[in-house]
């Protein structure tokens, strides 16, 4: 079953269009040029065929929909407790399966050196003191990081392998990224992002998109728990620190 | 989907601009007109290697495809210098 969008009706209109060049100019007008062209355009039909066939089905705005509901409900939880720690992320080795983002429920946080690995719950404990508590949610790093076809390496060029065949490949949100590591800190540049940047009291807690998804690849990359230092917008390029912690 | 566009773009150039120069040169040739052109594509489906693992898939099979008319072409070719 084809599954219609602009690259499968432009892959239609291109097969039959260069199958009648092809054949009538090898055929009847017996033209070598006109029916090369006409397998050019065969040959651009098979490939928009094929790539039309990747396309979701879903339109992009009802997985906005779905997502800013489900950022919406996050948003709420998350201003209602006046939480103010930034949100560590955390590999799947420290969770049950998936990366996620612990944020520490007390204000001014010393931030953990040691975590243990966590039960799959929304409050958890992460420490022996009582006050080691959190918050353990799953972000839009914890489904980016399960769209990558395997898990990256800890090396610079690996994470940035792996950074820009999610954002340029898979997602499409940017036109590239660049990766410097040094020591425990990580510093990434992604150019030309297309996702707007929003400053409200939950992005401050747990970064935007962006740097979420960036967070919780280098968290799996390095299989150690990740805190998002510094985000910074300019123009065409949106800068990302992360520290990695224990 | 801007990494498809532009894959599409870069395609579609090569092969016209492929076409252009093999009818200025005065190629009256099908086989080379066909073999270029699946060179061409081959090697820019590689160059892109940040796609989605389901396109690679799909491209994988049209090479194979494309591929298989380039083996039948150079079997003929074969075929015509033996005999």
């Amino acid at each position: 079953m084809l599954n219609k969008n602009p690259y499968t009706w432009a892959g239609l209109g291109l097969l039959v269009a260069g199958s009648l060049v092809s054949l009538s100019s090898y055929f009847i007008l017996l033209l070598t040029w006109l029916t090369a062209l006409g397998i050019s355009m065969l040959i651009l039909s098979f490939i928009l065929l094929a790539l039309g066939r990747t396309i979701p089905k879903l339109p992009p705005e009802v997985s906005a929909l779905l997502l800013e509901t489900g950022i919406d409900n996050i948003a709420s939880l998350v201003e209602e407790l006046r939480i103010s720690s930034k949100a560590i992320y955390l590999p799947s080795s420290l969770t049950s399966g998936r990366p996620q983002a612990l944020i520490p429920l007390h204000s001014n946080p010393s931030l953990p050196t040691k975590i243990k690995a966590l039960p799959q719950r929304l409050i958890v404990r992460y420490g022996a003191s009582p006050d080691d508590t959190g918050l353990l949610l799953s972000t839009t790093g914890t489904t980016a990081v399960g769209m990558l076809e395997s898990r990256p390496g800890p090396t610079s060029e690996e994470l940035e392998s792996a950074l820009t065949s999610l954002f340029m490949g898979i997602l499409g949100v940017a036109s590239g990224t660049r990766v410097v590591t040094t020591e425990n800190h990580i510093k990434v540049e992604i150019y030309n992002p297309r996702i707007e940047n929003k400053t409200t009291w939950f992005h401050q807690c747990l970064g935007g998109p962006l740097a979420s998804i960036v967070a919780s690849v280098a968290a799996e990359a390095w299989d150690r728990p990740v805190t998002i230092k510094q985000e910074e917008h300019l123009r065409g390029r949106c800068s990302i620190e992360l520290e990695v912690l224990g | 989907m801007k990494i498809y566009n532009s894959y599409i773009l870069i395609v579609a150039l090569l092969l016209l601009l492929t076409t252009v120069i093999l009818v200025a040169t005065g190629q009256n040739s099908l086989d080379i007109y066909y073999t270029i052109y699946i060179i061409e594509a081959l090697i820019v489906t590689e160059l892109y290697v940040y796609f989605n693992a389901k396109a690679r898939r799909g491209l994988n099979l049209v090479s194979a495809i494309l591929f298989g008319g380039f083996l039948f072409i150079a079997s003929l070719q074969v075929i015509k210098i033996l005999a």
